[in-house]
């Protein structure tokens, strides 16, 4: 069968077996930073967004992605131009092995978009559907933190400059966006 | 017990050394000039060097093994077909459906011809390693559920997978053995016939199903404790379940055969070199014919020093003649690959009149499991790293039986028999220093390790001294300090509710720097010519950061930014030996040969900036891309060193260093884990508040990283206390197959966890550093039975602890 995902802003047809999984679908053709670490929906280091919502991709089945728009991984920034989640994620060293780590992200990308401020106690439920088994979690909620106050300076700085996202700091100034914030 | 006469406060560290005096151990130690260096001296160490792989991780770039699939333009997928029964032999194995069906390349049973009978270890140990050879790529005699039998290559997974549920097996089906008080009896049905496994380790006997047997002593331990009065004499018997690794990344391997006929094996492991051998071993294939390759690995934890799947995935591929990749399942990982052994200890010490320990007995008896893979190395683990925290007790005994049973096989895992240990003997001080009436911080700050200490403890079951140790640097007492101060020690304070008792417990924790005299790092660095560096190590990266730790050597010894080191490293063709990522070996072993490689390219580097300079190179200095003269302030860029040693008119030269280090030391890191609990006296329920770990590792060469280290260890060591285990049914059937019915505590179940960074200096060490990567995995288990009896009274001593074992401890406390 044929699926058909609005993926990372850009539509894609991809071809799948009755049995695969949305997980299946994107690992086949390339998308391989979502991970597949149980194929049963227990671990979250194959989540995805699906319509605006984190989801675990493996127990999302192709069919029923069909249509929908997809945000992966690959779709968020690039080694030289980090999104502010994933910079928090370098920042304050939340990552070791990273296996966890590309479902952790979107999770949390997810999570900011729906609650921009949350406590910490919020995200420890926010991120409860995935695991990590290297880091003990302390660091990533700090990354977590500190990736919402990025980017409620982002707005600010929005705000505050007229409405030019991140202006100031795309060239070479040696600015840090965010303050750093380690 | 009764009391001591003396308090013992303030012990003068002056009288920490033992009068134990040994030429072959001496406390002082020749140190390399620049290995000590004060923080405002430190340029790439100690600081916080953004961790090396960090944005291809975030970005998804970073590729694990099954992300290298779409390299393959043809690629089949595999499944192992396991047994269902605990013990028995396969009669027969009918193939013809599985084969039969449309894109199934190969399927295999232990009578193809691509599948060696050749015996071996799985183990990734030196060799010839200290584990029996009892393993063969698929299984005839099967001797738990989950053992090999069968595997299928098909054009995918799910093809795959169909077909190994149409291969039928008959089975002749023995006894089995699940207990491993039952299985030493005469009675018991037997694992192994002596023809079917090779085993060099003492005390081997397998009519008993006896893996191994050992024991050690100092002093006369039986002695003095049979002469101690009774109320001096304190017996405690302890129990660990099996935990499993939850590694995240689960076993993958990709085999091949390149244009020059060699099998490529890409895969995650924590012991490329190992693999190499084992494999070159079973399938009687030369060395140099085989390549393995360690991309980013979803860490290991120990579950990778081990060749798991390779060898399925090397035989398959034989057989199908494409690329072969095989990925096991999480539920393959739960019940049929890898875990910690489970163990029964008994703890016995007794005091002197000066309430001293004057004798400590330590008996475990391990569950090795189907396999001995790690079995005797573990169980002799358990005390070799324990014991050094008292390695003033003058005797001292050892001794253990590892036994096989038809349940899955334990092997090497972070903390190696040391959480086992710890559980044990701290559990064990802090029961006897609240006998004694002290303060059982207190008292083991009087009797702990110090510096200057000869550790024997460690060398125990050796037959010779070689292996005792000097302990040259040790920090315990701060880490005592600062981890009471971040818990709140003194003033913990009670909840308002009458049946809520709020306790505080501590247990000391040592590991080792890497397996003392059985180790070998090896590094190449190469100089490009714009100053920046190519570094070619051995090492091995299975997450925790290692070569970033090897960036900031390099930029240490040659003055330049760590990230303007490239890092190779773990691939058997390119770069040097290295034993692999286990024993907490890597930053002191594979870092020191790094720092060796820098070296001796920073001595041609001040050679030819000598030249350039017209200066002695004694006068030269390197640090922030320069080298520079002290004397007359000039300096030349690393990047006009580089284009001039490549380019120069005169003469030429590619600047390179090498550096290999073996050692007989193993400095042990120490840590104080805090941790409080309150606990429900009606219930038995109990709550984690907070984990503190305070860590000594010497010199943290990169701090968050070490901090990373430690939440991950004291994560990994509460679900030990507190939820992980395996179930299993009467036959030997798992139960536990997946991650929520094991509990592995989620991001909003862990308690939250301080780490503390206690820096001393390790002279051995590259710059000043011990090992972190198992130490902090050790300490919850006996910190969390301690708070229990600081909260309630009672001493469980058996993990998982659960609330019911709690409540009946209580119930029997109140005489109920
Ligand atoms: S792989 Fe999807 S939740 Fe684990
Ligand atoms: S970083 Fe390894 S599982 Fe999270």
């Amino acid at each position: 069968m044929q699926v058909e995902l609005e993926l990372n802003g850009d539509t894609e047809r991809f071809e799948a077996a009755k049995t695969d999984s949305l997980l299946d679908v994107l690992r086949k053709n390339g998308y391989t930073g979502a991970k597949r670490g149980c194929d049963t929906g227990a671990c979250g280091f194959c989540t995805v967004i699906v319509d605006g919502k984190a989801r675990n991709s493996c127990v999302v089945p192709a069919s029923k992605a069909d249509g929908s728009t997809v945000e992966t991984i690959e779709g968020l920034g690039s080694q030289s131009d980090l999104h502010p989640v994933q910079e928090a994620f370098v920042d304050n060293t939340a990552l070791q092995c990273g296996f966890c780590i590309p479902g952790m992200i979107m999770r949390s990308t997810a999570l900011l978009g729906e609650d921009p401020d949350p406590t910490r106690d919020e995200i420890r439920e926010g991120l409860s559907e995935n695991l990590c088994r290297c880091t003990g979690y302390e660091k990533i909620l700090d990354a977590v933190e500190d990736a919402a106050d990025r980017m409620a300076d982002e707005s600010g700085a929005v705000a505050a400059d007229g409405g030019h996202p991140g202006s100031g700091c795309d060239g070479p100034c040696g600015c840090e966006p965010g303050g750093g914030g380690t | 017990m009764s009391k001591p006469d003396e308090s013992g406060e303030d012990v003068d560290p002056d009288d920490g050394v033992v009068d134990l005096q040994s030429e072959d151990h001496p406390l002082e130690r020749d140190e390399p000039a620049d290995n000590r260096k004060s923080a405002a001296e430190r340029e790439a160490i100690a600081a916080e060097t953004e961790k090396y792989d960090a944005r291809k991780i975030v970005t998804g770039e970073a590729k694990y093994t099954a992300d290298y699939r779409t390299r393959f333009p043809e690629l089949a997928e595999a499944t192992i077909v396991r047994s269902g029964i605990p013990h028995g032999r396969v009669i027969d194995v009918d193939t013809s459906a599985a084969a039969a069906m449309d894109g199934v390349h190969a399927v295999i049973t232990p009578w193809s011809e691509e599948v060696p009978d050749t015996l071996y270890s799985p183990s990734g140990q030196s060799y010839p390693e200290p584990s029996p050879w009892d393993t063969r790529v698929l299984s005839e005699h099967v001797r738990y559920v989950g053992d090999r039998i069968a595997a299928v290559a098909a054009v995918d997974a799910e093809t795959a997978d169909r077909a190994a549920r149409k291969i039928d097996i008959e089975y002749e089906e023995y006894d089995a053995v699940f207990d491993i008080w039952d299985a030493t009896d005469p009675e018991a049905p037997q694992l192994f016939a002596p023809e079917e496994v090779e085993n060099e380790t003492t005390g081997a006997d397998y009519e008993q199903n006896l893996e191994s047997h050992f024991e050690g002593e100092y002093g006369d331990p039986e002695g003095v404790i049979a002469d101690a009065d009774e109320e001096r004499v304190l017996e405690t018997e302890w129990e660990t379940p099996y935990q499993s690794h939850c590694v995240p990344e689960p076993h993958t391997s990709i085999v091949y055969t390149d244009e020059d006929d060699r099998y490529n094996v890409i895969t995650a492991t924590q012991v490329p070199y190992h693999t190499r051998r084992q494999l070159s071993h079973v399938f009687d294939v030369a060395i140099r014919d085989i390549r393995v390759v360690k991309p980013r690995v979803g860490a290991g934890f120990g579950s990778k020093q081990e060749m798991v799947v390779e060898p399925v995935a090397l035989a398959l591929h034989r057989a199908a003649g494409i690329p072969v990749k095989l990925e096991c399942t999480r539920r393959e990982e739960f019940y049929a690959l890898r875990n910690r052994h489970p163990m029964d200890l008994t703890m016995r010490t007794a005091v002197d009149e000066a309430g001293d320990p004057a004798a400590m007995d330590l008996s475990v008896r391990e569950n090795s499991g189907a396999y001995g893979t790690h079995g005797m190395t573990v169980a002799s683990n358990v005390a070799t790293k324990a014991f050094p925290l008292y390695p003033r007790v003058p005797n001292m005994r050892f001794e253990g039986d590892v036994v096989h049973t038809n349940l899955p096989m334990g092997a090497a895992q972070r903390g190696y028999g040391a959480p086992q240990g710890m559980f044990v003997v701290e559990g064990h001080m802090d029961e006897l220093a609240r006998q004694l009436g002290e303060d059982p911080i207190e008292f083991r700050k009087r009797q702990a390790v110090r510096e200057g200490d000869l550790d024997r403890a460690a060398a125990i079951l050796k037959d010779d001294d070689r292996f005792a140790r000097r302990i040259r640097s040790c920090g315990l007492r701060e880490c005592i300090e600062r981890g009471a101060a971040a818990i709140g020690y003194d003033d913990i304070g009670q909840p308002d509710d009458p049946h809520r008792h709020r306790g505080v417990g501590m247990a000391l924790c040592a590991q080792g720097s890497g397996v003392a005299g059985k180790e070998l790092g090896a590094a190449q660095l190469k100089m490009n010519e714009d100053g920046s560096f190519v570094l070619q190590v051995g090492g091995v990266d299975v997450g925790s950061g290692n070569d970033t730790m090897f960036t900031q050597i390099v930029g240490e010894v040659l003055g330049c930014d760590p990230a303007d080191v490239v890092v190779k490293s773990s691939d058997t063709d390119f770069a040097p030996f290295d034993y692999g990522a286990y024993a907490s070996s890597t930053t002191y072993i594979s870092g020191r040969a790094v720092k060796k490689a820098a070296r001796e390219a920073r001595d041609r580097v001040l050679e030819w900036a000598s030249r350039m300079l017209d200066e002695p190179a004694r006068d030269l200095e390197t640090g922030g891309g320069e080298v520079y003269s002290e004397e007359s302030g000039a300096s030349v860029t690393l990047e006009e060193v580089g284009y001039e040693s490549v380019y120069g008119d005169e003469d030429r030269e590619h600047i390179m260093g090498q550096g290999h280090h073996a050692t007989d030391e193993s400095p042990p890191p120490f840590g104080a884990q805090f941790l409080t609990a309150v606990v429900d006296e009606t219930t038995g329920e109990y709550e984690v508040e907070k984990l503190v770990f305070a860590a000594d590792c010497g010199v943290a060469i990169n701090p968050p990283l070490v901090e990373g280290q430690i939440e991950g260890g004291v994560h990994m060591s509460y679900e030990f206390a507190t939820s992980g285990t395996l179930q299993f049914g009467e036959a030997g059937q798992p139960e536990t197959v997946g991650f929520r019915q094991y509990g592995m505590p989620r991001p909003d179940e862990q308690p939250p966890i301080e780490s503390i960074v206690v820096e001393t200096h390790e002279p051995t060490g590259p710059f000043g550093a011990k090992s972190i990567g198992e130490l902090p995995t050790n300490g919850v288990p006996p910190a969390l039975s301690n708070a229990i009896r600081d909260a309630v009274g009672v001493r469980i001593t058996e993990i998982p602890i659960e609330p019911e074992d709690v409540k009946a401890a209580l119930a029997a406390r109140d005489g109920a």
